[in-house]
């Protein structure tokens, strides 16, 4: 299996592999040696996936024209932490 | 003149109409013959006493006034509906008022009339009413009978939107079938709307709580009044158009009045809507606000907020989900385990009940072979044998026993029967003794003279014997075995046996002298 880096995945990626390891190990139809492996690479993921998922911040981004009339993405402002909606 | 005016207020409507009769200065002798005509079918017959034509009783009144009212043409009035009651049962007739600012209306809408009409009633809705105001007999009330009735402005507006939504639905923009899936967890997403308004901030907001691992990107776009609609559509191309694609597109506004959220009825933008490569997901205004763009949006939240909320699960959910599956996982394993011991144990219990099986055969057959008597008791054949042969023995000593005894009693019985011995070979044993000393006699005779010859014969014989001769110095030479006759037969070295009458001499021949 030719597997990327954990680091390299996004969230979603990772979450998604992880299901795919946990219905190939829940189908039982590995072989003990590769179930190991894959066992081991999931607890990598969760553990990967639990760290983002505590650390994540949220990213703003503003799509904004240049002068010459191309967009470009320019970082924006997360939202504040006050948790009141104004609608 | 002004009594018989019986809303007293209502000049407004008026005013689109043509003027009224009464307010022409209707001829003195045409009111009482209305109200003579009228005061017939009245019934008020009592007050026919009075003769002055100037007084009427109220049958009379009320009859004037409704029959002048009702040479009125039909008059269209337009108006606010308020105090809306019905349609009432099974008849749905409906009563309500219209109004302005100054003045209000009681008005009649016959079932009949309203069932046909493709337009429904509210408070508070502004439209153009057309009907005949008509007198109550009994109470001298007048209403508005109104026998047609349309939309004006917002409610005009109204029909509008729903004559596009209703193009649109044909043309098949809202189909479930073309509404395109929008990932449950959507992880870049662009939102399309004012940036300097509360509602991008909303969004932020929102999707901070809920789930940050969303990356958001902001397109801003005027949102309402004059070229809003062209920005937005511009807006959403250069959402779809951002490298790497999100994952949808959030059009989001917030509340306002219907007029401002025209914009989203535009039909150039729902179409816009409707084409975009990335799904659009549609947060306009408030709970009861259904734009167009609503209508053929991949999804239709009823609030910006709302809109964010549904792009992706949050991030509680994901924990869940995470340590949902860390389980899963673990279990997952040791499920596995478990199987490959359960797997062992059985193949092991198996093979030793296999093996037991094919054991306990073995023993079966092995305790068959044992129990067979020739190994439980190996002498019993012996025994057998020898029984038998002892009862042989016993039948064959009994057998032999009668065998002699019946030999010996036939015995017995043929020597009774055999005659005494002497007796019968006496008289052939005289004449053998006779003929015996005869043949004595008889033979000494005959050999006496044959031996005299035989005698003489053999002297002679003797006298002629070659061993005889050899006894007289004569030997006698034989070449291999045969009596060698001549010389010659015999060459230098040849071997030789001499016989004399004593013996044999061997010899070789050392020269041949032939004569």
């Amino acid at each position: 299996m030719a597997e990327k880096k954990i680091e390299e995945l996004t969230y979603k990626e990772a979450s998604q592999e992880l299901e795919r390891i946990i219905r190939a190990l829940e189908s039982g139809e590995m072989e003990l040696e590769q179930s190991l492996e894959s066992y081991t690479r999931g607890v990598a993921l969760v553990k990967s996936l639990r760290e983002r998922l505590d650390s994540a911040e949220q990213q703003v981004k503003i799509l904004e024209k240049d002068m010459d009339g191309t967009d470009t993405l320019v970082a924006g402002e997360a939202a504040s932490t006050d948790d009141t909606l104004s609608i | 003149m002004t009594g018989w005016n019986l809303t007293g207020k209502s000049t407004r409507p008026r005013a689109a109409t043509e003027p009224l009769p009464w307010e022409q200065g209707a001829t003195p002798g045409s009111i009482p013959a209305a109200a003579a005509a009228t005061g017939a079918d009245g019934g008020g017959a009592a007050e026919q006493a009075e003769q002055d034509p100037n007084i009427l009783t109220v049958t009379q009144a009320v009859g004037l006034a409704g029959a002048t009212l009702a040479e009125l043409p039909p008059i269209t009035v337009l108006g606010e509906v308020s105090g809306f009651r019905g349609p009432y049962g099974a008849r749905g007739h409906c009563y309500f008022q219209i109004k302005d600012e100054s003045s209000s209306l009681e008005c009649i809408i016959w079932g009949g009339v309203y069932k046909a009409s493709p337009y429904e009633l509210r408070n508070g809705l502004k439209m153009r009413f057309t009907g005949k105001f008509e007198v109550y007999a009994r109470t001298g009330k007048m209403s508005f009978q109104i026998s047609r009735f349309e939309p004006v402005g917002e409610g005009l507006l109204r029909q509008q939107v729903a004559a596009l939504a209703e193009k649109l639905r044909r043309e098949g923009l809202m189909d479930e079938s073309r509404k395109r899936p929008i990932p449950a967890f959507c992880t870049r997403v662009a939102v399309v709307t004012s940036l300097s308004g509360a509602v991008i901030d909303d969004v932020k907001r929102t999707l901070r709580r809920r789930n940050p691992l969303v990356e958001l990107i902001c397109v801003g776009s005027k949102v309402q009044g004059e070229g809003a609609e062209a920005e937005l559509i511009e807006a959403l191309a250069r959402a779809a158009a951002i490298e790497p694609a999100p994952d949808c597109i959030l059009l989001v506004r917030g509340g306002g009045s219907f007029e401002d959220l025209m914009t989203f009825n535009d039909e150039a933008l729902a179409r816009a809507v409707a084409a975009s490569p990335v799904p659009v997901i549609t947060g306009i205004g408030h709970e009861p606000d259904t734009s167009i763009c609503d209508m053929v949006s991949d999804r239709r939240c009823s609030t910006p907020t709302a809109a964010a909320e549904s792009v992706a699960p949050a991030a509680t959910e994901l924990a869940e989900l995470l340590a949902t599956r860390e389980r899963r996982l673990a279990a997952a394993l040791s499920a596995m385990v478990a199987d490959g011991k359960a797997g062992l144990s059985r193949a092991l219990e198996r093979a030793s009940r296999a093996m037991g099986e094919r054991l306990s055969r073995e023993e079966l057959s092995l305790r068959a072979l044992a129990a067979r008597p020739c190994l439980t008791r190996p002498d019993e054949t012996v025994l057998r044998r020898a029984a038998e042969l002892e009862q042989s023995a016993d039948r064959l000593e009994a057998a032999m026993a009668r065998g002699m005894e019946r030999q010996a009693a036939s015995l017995d019985a043929l020597a009774a029967r055999l005659p005494a011995p002497g007796s019968l070979i006496a008289e052939p044993r005289h004449a053998l003794e006779l003929a015996l000393a005869r043949l004595a006699r008889e033979g000494r005779e005959l050999t006496a003279a044959r031996g005299a010859d035989l005698a003489r014969q053999a002297a002679s014989l003797d006298a002629l014997s070659p061993l005889k001769v050899l006894g007289r110095g004569y030997a006698i030479a034989y070449r291999e075995g045969t009596v060698a006759t001549s010389a010659t037969t015999f060459a230098a070295g040849d071997e030789l046996t001499v016989r004399f009458a004593d013996g044999e001499v061997a010899a070789a021949v050392e020269r041949v002298d032939a004569k």
